[in-house]
């Protein structure tokens, strides 16, 4: 796959998933409006705060995602190196982060989330990866 | 092949520099809020909260459980006693004159957000000569639901003194602290400095310990050393659940936690109440919900150091001597009890054994049939059949309602009972008599009827009994029908009771067969007798099953002059829930000839409104007057036994 490539999925990626997560908050602030228990009660705090995790990261990612399909465009980052990895890196991260948060507010016990919390490292060491390495090519000189 | 450039440490440096200095930024923040919050309590010779001894606070369960900590947080356990700061208090502190003191008025004031008070000092011993005036800071408040109490430091130790004063929260305002208690009204004046430290802290307190160098009272407490501290102030989590640090520790591991979360069982390292057997469930309510006393003086030594050995699912007897005279009225125990105080049993209990006196709801509970009897651990009476100390999600009502009485929804009136007692529920008419969404329908009303008193009203006994004339003729205890059905003579009761459930009739007096049981108690009862049927007359449910509140004005009228403060101030508060006395002037602390006049200006209006009621058992004649003969016979035949009760 060329940089353009790549450049177009990370586009695609990130315009789809922005909406859905923008409509993830929507969701959210009525789950606010109409007092939802199951949302807003005390006893589902660890809910509340996992899911608004979810739909920030989501929208944040995606946004990454958008920026990075844009960066890839130019130089220095359209000639950097691992790019298939880097973009791996990204999108399983625009994945595990923002599900894994969400599955985890699915159910929770005591201020413990759910299992699906345990999406959520490795799709932080996957995003701090990508990072990383795009980070690098950028500072090429 | 160029060497790949990559991001030098100059690009690093401005991050690093920023970050650090954030973090610095929040922690200071941190540390100087928690400096402050220390600083509130620890730097006015107010007793110490010290987590020791394996307790951590509740601070430390929060984080984790965060639903139970919010409905405690709401609760009237947390404020039993707080660090007093202008935001806790219930009444104002800004430049406030309060006259409702012995002596001369007592003056508060802020300075920033510390509370002072200056007042006569209560310890004054200087003969007939005027106490000096005394300025100290107000360093803790008990109680917010019923009455706050103020304790300022003395400056000796972390000895605390009283204000003169308290404040009645359903009233918004000031009593002196004297009138707020059953005592006769001629009792000699007494000082409660060191009470705090001697008595409140061991349950307005988490593992409190008093720490005096010698027992209160066998020495002058300005001579001993006092070095009182808490875990933490107001009854707190760890109270009920014990000490919390080894449950924090082993379950910062998430494999353990989730293991447990998947097993579903009870975790091992605290104390859950609910899942004790009833006996050890109720008894962690009992420890402060009881009268109890040391089993010997050297647990009251080892006490005053090391906190009170109970922990919640020990065994409270092992530890404690709960004072219950229908069961241990023999032992040599409550033999020196009663010969250091003879009267120490009559100032709490009926004479049949029933507790009279609130906060004592876990003696009630251990001579109820549904406790006592029960074999079935899932059919027993426990605390928690009622009671829930976290409101539950199935719980509607707000949180503030909720931590009114801290009711469960099984709790709230026949599902209580109901729960066990399966085929009134289905058919409450049958039992009850009365038409099942009425008053008399209530378990509570006539199973728990208002017959303990303390804090300026009666509260449900929690014994669980029966209506029973003959309790009512030898304990002169009211009986469920009598405080409702107000107008009517035992003998009604006893004519009803023989013919609905085939209760035996005892053998009754002429009074009590012709003159309404309620006015028999009001004109001839002692003091605390005379509350109960007050409070009653008060009461909505009482004045529509009486036939109209309008007799009961004149009654309430003779107690604003009662030797009792406390008769007072309920029997004012009932006439004022009469039509066309709502707005009765009345100070139950106004000098005598100011309550006299009240007295009668409240005979007057109600004069002008009164409906006529020929009715010998309320002592009216036929032609409207009062039976006076009756009453004066029966106000010369009073009880006058000076209560006293140990609230």
């Amino acid at each position: 796959m060329s940089a353009e490539d790549y450049a177009g999925r990370h586009r695609r990626w990130g315009w789809s998933l922005l909406p859905l997560f923008v409509a993830f908050g929507l969701v959210l602030e009525m789950l606010h409006g109409f007092k939802v228990d199951a949302y807003l009660n005390v006893s589902n705090e660890t809910r509340r705060l996992l899911w608004t995790l979810a739909h920030a990261h989501g929208s944040a990612l995606a946004i990454v995602n958008i920026v990075f399909g844009l960066a890839l465009e130019r130089e220095p980052v359209k000639t950097m190196a691992n790019l298939g990895v880097t973009s791996a890196c990204l999108l399983a991260a625009t994945v595990f982060l923002p599900l894994g948060f969400f599955l985890g507010g699915v159910t929770s016990s005591e201020g413990d989330p759910g299992l699906g919390i345990l999406l959520v490292p490795p799709g932080a060491v996957l995003l701090i990866a990508a990072l990383l390495l795009v980070a690098r090519a950028a500072g090429r000189r | 092949m160029p060497k790949r450039p990559s991001i030098g440490k100059r690009q690093f440096l401005p991050i690093a520099v920023v970050a650090a200095a954030a973090g610095a930024a929040v922690s200071g923040a941190v540390l100087l809020t928690r400096a402050h919050r220390v600083a509130d309590h620890l730097a006015s010779n107010g007793p110490a909260e010290v987590r020791t001894d394996q307790y951590v606070s509740s601070n430390g369960c929060e984080a984790c459980h965060p639903d139970h900590y919010r409905s405690w947080y709401r609760s009237f356990h947390r404020t039993m006693t707080q660090a007093a700061t202008p935001d806790r208090v219930l009444a104002s502190f800004e430049d406030v004159q309060v006259t409702q003191v012995p002596g001369r008025p007592m003056e508060l004031h802020r300075r920033g957000r510390e509370l002072w008070a200056e007042f006569d000092d209560p310890d004054w011993s200087g003969g007939g000569a005027a106490p000096p005036r005394i300025t100290r800071r107000v360093v803790l408040a008990t109680g917010s639901h019923n009455q706050q109490i103020y304790w300022y430091a003395t400056g000796h130790d972390r000895l605390l003194g009283q204000l003169p004063a308290i404040r009645v929260v359903a009233d918004g305002r000031w009593v002196p602290r004297r009138s707020a208690t059953m005592h006769p009204g001629d009792a000699a004046m007494y000082s409660e400095t060191g009470a705090w430290n001697g008595v409140c802290v061991a349950c307005h307190a988490t593992s409190g310990r008093p720490r005096l160098s010698a027992p209160l009272g066998s020495e002058p407490i300005a001579a001993a050393r006092v070095e009182t501290m808490a875990v933490e102030f107001g009854i707190a989590c760890e109270a009920c659940h014990g000490p919390g640090a080894e449950h924090g520790r082993v379950n910062r591991n998430p494999v353990r936690r989730y293991r447990l979360h998947w097993a579903g069982g009870a975790d091992p390292t605290i104390v859950q109440p609910l899942h004790l057997d009833p006996k050890r469930a109720s008894q962690v309510c009992g420890q402060c919900h009881s009268l109890w006393e040391f089993l010997n003086p050297a647990d009251e030594r080892d006490a005053n150091i090391r906190g009170l050995p109970y922990r919640p699912g020990d065994d409270l007897t092992a530890s404690r001597f709960v004072v219950q005279p229908t069961r241990n009225l023999e032992t040599p125990t409550m033999k020196t009890l009663l010969q250091d105080d003879p009267r120490f049993l009559g100032d709490v209990f009926w004479s049949d054994g029933m507790v009279r006196a609130t906060g004592r709801e876990y003696n009630g509970l251990i001579d109820s049939p549904c406790y006592q009897k029960a074999t079935d651990p899932q059919r027993t009476l426990t605390c928690f059949s009622c009671h829930a100390m976290h409101q539950t999600s199935d719980d509607r009502r707000s949180l503030a309602e909720w931590a009114d009485a801290q009711l469960s929804p099984a709790g709230i009136d026949r599902s209580a009972c109901v729960q066990c007692h399966r085929t009134y529920g289905t058919n409450v008419t049958a039992h009850t008599k009365h038409d099942s969404n009425s008053p008399g329908s209530s378990c509570y009303n006539c199973h728990m009827p208002y017959t303990t008193y303390g804090l300026l009203k009666t509260i449900r006994s929690h014994q669980i009994s029966s209506p029973s004339v003959r309790a009512t003729v030898e304990t002169g205890r009211p009986n469920a029908c009598n405080l409702c059905h107000l107008d009517k003579t035992l003998a009604w009761t006893s004519t009803i009771l023989s013919q609905w459930y085939g209760i035996a009739a005892p053998s009754l007096s002429e009074d009590d067969r012709t003159i309404a049981a309620s006015l028999v108690t009001l004109l001839a009862g002692d003091a605390g007798q005379r509350a109960i049927i007050a409070q009653s007359m008060g009461w909505a449910a009482a004045q529509q099953a009486s036939g109209g509140g309008n007799w009961m004005a004149p009654y309430l009228s003779l107690l604003l002059t009662d030797s009792y403060d406390a008769v007072r101030y309920i029997a004012g508060r009932s006439l004022r829930t009469l039509p066309g006395l709502s707005d009765v002037e009345y100070d139950f602390v106004a000098p005598p000839a100011s309550r006299m006049a009240a007295r009668v200006e409240a005979l007057r209006r109600w004069r002008q409104i009164r409906v006529t009621r020929s009715d010998r058992a309320l002592l009216m004649n036929v032609d409207g007057t009062f039976n006076a003969e009756s009453i004066d016979r029966l106000v010369h035949r009073r009880n006058n036994r000076r209560v006293y009760y140990r609230e």
